[in-house]
C-alpha cells in the first residue's frame, strides 16, 4: 500500500526532503493541498467575501512583507492592485458557487448548507491542485447533497483532484472515479465503483454475511 | 509649542492619558492575531530604560533614544513571541505575567540603571505632549490602513479560529511574530516618552499591575475595532477628573442641607468616595470591568457600531 504522501507527491511535487509532507499546514495549502472541514470551521466575524479573501491571501501575498508594504505603503484611498484581483477572483468563486447575492453576510449567519459551500469556496480561492474533502455531506438533506454532487463534479471539471471521505453512499458511487473501501483502517478493495459495490469482501464488511435475499 | 496654550497640570494629565492611548495600542496589535499578553509593562520598561540610558549615558537627543528603545522593545518581543506562538489562553497569560517580572527584577538589580535607588535625573523632554500627539495620529492611520488591508483582514483571521487560518495558507507564525514585535516597539515607545516626562523610574514603575490596566483598556473599549484601545484608555484616564469634578460639585452644597443626620452620612461617604488618589481607583475600575462583562462584553466600541456610528474606516475597501 502507497502511503498517504506518495499521493501528494504525485498531484503537488511535495519532496518529503524538504519537510513536504509534515510541513506546515500553510506551506503545504502553497503547494496546492487545500481541504474543508467535517465541522464547519468559518471565520464568524467575517464576511462571506472576505471569507474567500482570506482563502486567496496565501497566493497574493506569499510574503508578509509585502502584506505590510501593501498594507501602509498606498497613497490615500487607493487600494492595491492584489485587492481588486483577490476581490474580482473571490465574486466570480462566489457566483460559481452561487453565494454571489449572499457576499456581504456575516459567515456565521448562514445557512448550514451554504456555510458548507463556503467553506469549499473558501479552500478553492488558495488555488488547489488537490482538494481534501472531509464529509461534505455530513448534516446535508437530500437536495443539499444533490446540489453538492453536481458543485464537486464542476469543480472537478476545473482541473482540481478530488479526494472525497464520505459514507453518503449515493454521493460517493455517483461522483467517484476511484473508490477505495476502509475497515477499521484497513484497505479492503479499491476499484471504480461498479467493482467496489459488487466486491464480496465490501458487501461482507458493510452488509455483514450471508446475506441472501 | 503648546506650553503656551496649556497649563501644566492638563499637560501633565494629558501626556500621561496619551501614554496610555499608545500602551493599549500596543496591546491592540497581538490581540488583534488573538494574543493576549500581560507583559505589555515589561516591553515599557524595556524601552524606558533602553532610551534613558542612551540619553543619560551615552548623550544622544531624544528623538534617537525614543527610536532605540521602540527598536529594543521589538527585538526582545519578537525573541519573547516565539515560545509565546506555540501557547494559547491562560497560558499565554502567565508567560507574559512572567515574563513582565523578570523585566522589573533585573531592573531593581542592575546597578548600571540604577538598581533598586532607580533610575534619577533622566532629561525632561519638554515636548513630550507634541510627540505624544503625533505617535497616536500615526497609530491611528496606521492601524486604520491594516484594518483596511488583506494583511488585517488575515490577523482578524487569526483571532477568530487559527487553526483555520492556517489550513487557508496565512503564514500564521510570521503574522503572529509581526504583530507582537510591533506591539511590544509600541510599548517601548510609550515607555520611552514616559522616562523623559517622569524624569525617574524605578523597578515597580512598570508592574504587573500596569500591564492589566492595558488590558483593561482595551477590554472596556472593544478590542474588535481600532477605535476601541484610544476610546477605553481615554475614558478610564478621564474618570479620576470626572470625579474629581464631582467632588468639587459637592463641596458647593450648602453646609446646613447636610449637618444633620443623615445626610451628614450620606455626605461624607460620597465625598470620600470620590477621592480618586488612593486604591478607590481599583474598586472604580474593578465595579466598570464588572458592569462591562455583564452589559457590554465586547467593549464600549465593536465593529457593529462603529459602521453605524460611521467612524472612518467603517467600511472595509470592497464594499
Amino acid at each position: 500500500m502507497r502511503e498517504p504522501g506518495e499521493v501528494c507527491l504525485a498531484i503537488t511535487g511535495l519532496s518529503k526532503r524538504f519537510g513536504g509532507f509534515y510541513a506546515r499546514p500553510s506551506r503545504r495549502t502553497l503547494r496546492g493541498i487545500a481541504r474543508t472541514f467535517q465541522n464547519i470551521r468559518l471565520f464568524p466575524h467575517l464576511t462571506v467575501l472576505e471569507t474567500v479573501m482570506i482563502g486567496e491571501h496565501c497566493r497574493a501575498y506569499p510574503s508578509v512583507w509585502r502584506a505590510l508594504g501593501d498594507a501602509l505603503l498606498r497613497p490615500p484611498f487607493h487600494e492595491p492592485k492584489a485587492e481588486g484581483e483577490m476581490r474580482a477572483n473571490a465574486i466570480e468563486l462566489l457566483e460559481f458557487l452561487g453565494l454571489a447575492d449572499k457576499q456581504d453576510n456575516k459567515a456565521s449567519d448562514l445557512p448550514y448548507g451554504d456555510q458548507r459551500k463556503l467553506e469549499l469556496a473558501r479552500a478553492l480561492a488558495t488555488k488547489p491542485r488537490l482538494l481534501l474533502l472531509d464529509e461534505p455531506a455530513a448534516g446535508m438533506n437530500p437536495r443539499e447533497t444533490s446540489e453538492l454532487d453536481q458543485i464537486i463534479t464542476r469543480i472537478r471539471d476545473r482541473g482540481v483532484t478530488i479526494i472525497l471521505v464520505e459514507h453518503d453512499m449515493r454521493l460517493v458511487m455517483g461522483i467517484s472515479d476511484n473508490v477505495t473501501v476502509l475497515n477499521f483502517g484497513t484497505k479492503i478493495a479499491e476499484g471504480t465503483p461498479e467493482t467496489v459495490q459488487s466486491d464480496p469482501v465490501v458487501i461482507e464488511a458493510y452488509l455483514g454475511e450471508d446475506v441472501t435475499l | 509649542m503648546l506650553n503656551g496654550l496649556i497649563d501644566g497640570y492638563t499637560q501633565s494629565l494629558l501626556i500621561f492619558a496619551g501614554i496610555n492611548v499608545i500602551a493599549a495600542y500596543s496591546f491592540f496589535l497581538p490581540f488583534k492575531t488573538g494574543q493576549v499578553s500581560l507583559g505589555q509593562a515589561g516591553f515599557m520598561a524595556i524601552g524606558a530604560y533602553a532610551s534613558a540610558i542612551m540619553t543619560q549615558k551615552f548623550g544622544m537627543p531624544f528623538s534617537v533614544a525614543l527610536v532605540f528603545g521602540g527598536a529594543v522593545a521589538g527585538l526582545v518581543g519578537i525573541a519573547v513571541g516565539f515560545p509565546a506562538l506555540r501557547i494559547r489562553g491562560v497560558y499565554l497569560l502567565l508567560l507574559t505575567l512572567g515574563f513582565s517580572e523578570i523585566v522589573s527584577v533585573i531592573a531593581l538589580s542592575w546597578d548600571y540603571v540604577g538598581g533598586a535607588q532607580g533610575f534619577r535625573n533622566i532629561s525632561f523632554n519638554p515636548y513630550t505632549l507634541e510627540y505624544v500627539i503625533a505617535i497616536i495620529v500615526v497609530l491611528l492611520l496606521f492601524c486604520a490602513r491594516l484594518e483596511n488591508s488583506s494583511l488585517g483582514r488575515a490577523m482578524d483571521s487569526i483571532h477568530q479560529d487559527e487553526s483555520a487560518a492556517e489550513v487557508m495558507g496565512i503564514d500564521v507564525v510570521r503574522i503572529k511574530l509581526l504583530a507582537f514585535g510591533l506591539g511590544a516597539a509600541i510599548a517601548g515607545i510609550a515607555g520611552a516618552l514616559y522616562a523623559h516626562h517622569a524624569t525617574y523610574m524605578d523597578s515597580t514603575t512598570f508592574n504587573i499591575m500596569l500591564g492589566v490596566e492595558i488590558l483593561v483598556f482595551v477590554v472596556v473599549g472593544g478590542g474588535s475595532t481600532f477605535w476601541g484601545p484610544l476610546v477605553g484608555a481615554a475614558v478610564l484616564n478621564a474618570i479620576p477628573e470626572f470625579l474629581r469634578a464631582l467632588r468639587e460639585w459637592l463641596e458647593l452644597v450648602p453646609v446646613e442641607w447636610t449637618n444633620f443626620y443623615p445626610m451628614n452620612r450620606v455626605y461624607d461617604f460620597l465625598h470620600g468616595f470620590l477621592d480618586f488618589e488612593n486604591a478607590k481607583r481599583l474598586i472604580v475600575y474593578g465595579i466598570i470591568l464588572i458592569l462591562m462583562m455583564i452589559f457590554r462584553p465586547d467593549g464600549l466600541l465593536t465593529r457593529d457600531s462603529v459602521r453605524r456610528l460611521r467612524l472612518p474606516g467603517w467600511k472595509r475597501r470592497h464594499a
